[in-house]
């Protein structure tokens, strides 16, 4: 419990935390802002309806050792800013799984010291968001319960559509190219990242993330950097309108209620629409598939209600912090400038610069002329 | 392929008819050649074949080295060069043959990920045994893919090899992995695939597509394979329709038309 206090931002969240017990019959991990107190289990009556799962056979709220995860916290109007994390969100969001979320902007706060890590009832610590999501299964909550074995087959065939096609456009889309990682990621990560990291935590993750498409597609031979680009982009252009087709007019890709593919899709879509990328070639043309940005909307505005209200938590959260320190900020300040003023004229007094004259007091007219003659002299 | 080139090629590729001196080249088949390889060719010639197209096999030694793309098989057709499954398709398709017209838009999308699930699963087991598991590696990987090559350079380019794969294995994250997690992932693809092939007789009912050809490649080519331990072979071997299928493709396509120039049997 104090764990939370400490890594989830802002104090909202901290008083939160005794809402846990409502919010986690209600199938939110996250304890939502302190507007919430007077509210009833807030609206997942169509969250609920929808959602497939939580056939739990354990005991009420609150009962067992809860599954803790640690992932990225959220910006761009989204949850989560990195795209395991949001997809391990969303599934537990679809499934209800009574999961802790702390939400960190430092990795090394994670108990394996990536993101998004699981630590389950038994401490023990999962990283792989796939073994992730096949832990919340094995948990039984499962929000492919209902789908038939070949949909099942379909989820797998498509995630590795996923995988091949749109991961390395991803991967390229922000933190490979240029203006829109100097602009985006690494501005984002800059700031959400505690001092001394942001230094160089970010340039790191890049130079992994640029290790890591080079292996993925180096094997296609490149001529050159931008033909491989032009050939990534329009196989990822395919692929999306591919998840279009078969999305047609559904509200989820296997009918009415969602399933761990949508979670998948969802990570990917959400974060190509919803950061705002100086150079977006790949936004246009997902802009231009209706049903796929009606898709996102719907579930980020069933599942992710407030957080995307809120605005860009983490800029939210410095300012917190900070217009509480503001009153001693400023007197530091002020104090710090008249410090410094002292010192200069003290200086300047006592090294001669600056010299105070005593005047004597006026004497007759025609005298003082004489006198101060005598003055004029005297300096 | 760039797209500019790639454009240039259709376009010259429609203008001629398929001639009948086309040749795949692949590695040598008794002694070179490994079990992804192999699954590579076999699927491009069960391709060609679905296509009635004729195709005539060589073996070279520096097939690696000759593809354009590094990756085998590659054909020579006319004056061009096309490696790969996916790239042949379409050129293919710009010579007039496809496979895929019959299908609808959902249709096609789902032949994708398919054959997208096929590439990123058994293909990455395949390669997986091959170079990550020791005593495969020891045992057979080694020795076949430098046989053509005299001491040391056979070591050598083994060794290029391996750590090459292995770097790959460790950006797609399976370099972590387990042999048995492997198999346990070869098990869930042949699921997958199982259950979408359920009781008809192609993933497309009555007419085979691409995706039967990559399928068929793969499947065959596990299943005739003798290597260190029968395991990848038996967890194919657990869904019944899976082995029907390659049967299936075996009689109708390689044994019917009598072209004896390759026989399918690997070593």
């Amino acid at each position: 419990m104090p764990l939370s206090w400490l890594t989830t931002p802002g104090r909202r969240r901290g008083a939160g935390s005794k809402h846990n017990a409502l919010w986690k019959t209600c199938g939110s991990g996250d304890p939502p802002a302190a507007r919430a107190p007077g509210r009833a289990p807030r609206g997942p009556g169509p969250a609920q309806a929808a959602c497939r799962a939580a056939r739990n056979p354990r005991a009420g709220p609150g009962a067992q050792d809860p599954l803790e995860l640690f992932c990225w916290s959220g910006g761009w109007g989204l949850p989560s800013v990195d795209l395991d994390s949001l997809t391990v969100l969303t599934y537990a969001r679809f499934t209800g799984a009574p999961l802790k979320v702390h939400k960190v902007t430092n990795p090394w706060q994670s108990p394996s010291g990536t993101l998004p890590a699981l630590r389950t009832g038994h401490g023990e610590v999962i990283s792989v968001p796939h073994k992730i999501i096949t832990h919340l299964r094995k948990e039984k909550y499962n929000a492919d319960y209902d789908l038939s074995a070949r949909q099942g087959a379909d989820t797998l065939a498509f995630m590795s559509l996923l995988e091949e096609k749109l991961l390395p456009v991803l991967i390229h889309t922000f933190w490979v190219d240029t203006k829109n990682y100097v602009e985006v990621t690494r501005k984002w990560y800059a700031e959400a990242m505690p001092f001394p990291l942001n230094f160089f935590l970010p340039g790191r993750m890049q130079r992994q993330f640029m290790e890591r498409l080079q292996l993925l597609c180096g094997e296609h031979g490149p001529e050159n950097e931008e033909e491989l680009e032009k050939e990534l982009y329009q196989e990822a252009r395919e692929c999306l309108t591919l998840l279009s087709q078969r999305l047609g007019s559904q509200k989820f890709f296997f009918g009415d209620a969602p399933a761990s593919l949508d979670a998948y899709v969802f990570g990917y879509l959400a974060l190509l629409l919803q950061a705002k990328l100086p150079s977006g070639k790949l936004q246009a043309h997902l802009r231009g598939l209706h049903n796929l940005c009606a898709y996102c909307t719907h579930i980020l505005s069933l599942y992710f209600p407030w957080d995307g209200a809120e605005g860009p938590p983490p800029r939210q959260t410095p300012v917190g912090p900070e217009t509480e320190e503001e009153p001693y900020r400023r007197r530091n300040q002020v104090l710090s400038v008249l410090a410094g003023l002292a010192a200069m004229v003290g200086y300047a007094l006592l090294s001669g610069i600056v010299s105070i004259q005593r005047t004597t007091p006026a004497r007759a007219p025609g005298t003082r002329s004489l006198s101060m003659a005598e003055e004029d002299e005297e300096e | 392929m760039s797209l500019v080139a790639e454009a240039f090629v259709s376009q010259i590729a429609a203008a001629e008819p398929w001639p009948e001196n086309a040749t795949l080249y692949q590695q040598l088949k008794g002694e070179q050649i490994l079990l992804s390889d192999n699954a590579a060719s076999l699927a491009v010639q069960a391709f060609l074949q679905m296509c009635n197209l004729p195709i005539k096999v060589v073996c070279r030694a520096n097939a690696e080295y000759m593809s354009p793309s590094g990756k085998v098989p590659f054909i020579h057709v006319g004056n061009q060069v096309v490696s790969e499954l996916g790239p042949i398709v379409q050129f293919v398709k710009a010579k007039g043959h496809s496979l895929s017209d019959g299908l609808d838009e959902v249709q096609k999308a789902e032949m994708k990920a398919y054959m997208e699930l096929v590439n990123n699963m058994l293909l990455t087991a395949e390669l997986y045994l091959q170079w990550c598991d020791e005593t495969t590696v020891g045992e057979i990987t080694h020795a076949r893919y430098g046989s053509p090559y005299p001491w040391p350079l056979n070591h050598i380019l083994a060794y290029q090899k391996q750590w090459e794969v292995k770097r790959k294995m460790k950006a797609i994250g399976w370099g972590n992995k387990t042999l048995d997690q492997v198999l346990e992932d070869v098990d869930q693809c042949c699921q997958a695939l199982s259950q979408r092939l359920g009781t008809q007789p192609y993933f497309f009912n009555k007419q085979p597509t691409e995706l039967d050809a990559l399928v068929f490649g793969h499947l065959y080519t596990i299943l005739t394979t003798q290597l260190t331990n029968d395991e990848l072979s038996e967890k194919v071997k657990n869904y019944s329709n899976l082995l029907a299928f390659c049967r299936r493709i075996e009689q109708h396509y390689f044994e019917d038309r009598g072209k004896g120039s390759s026989s399918i049997r690997s070593s």
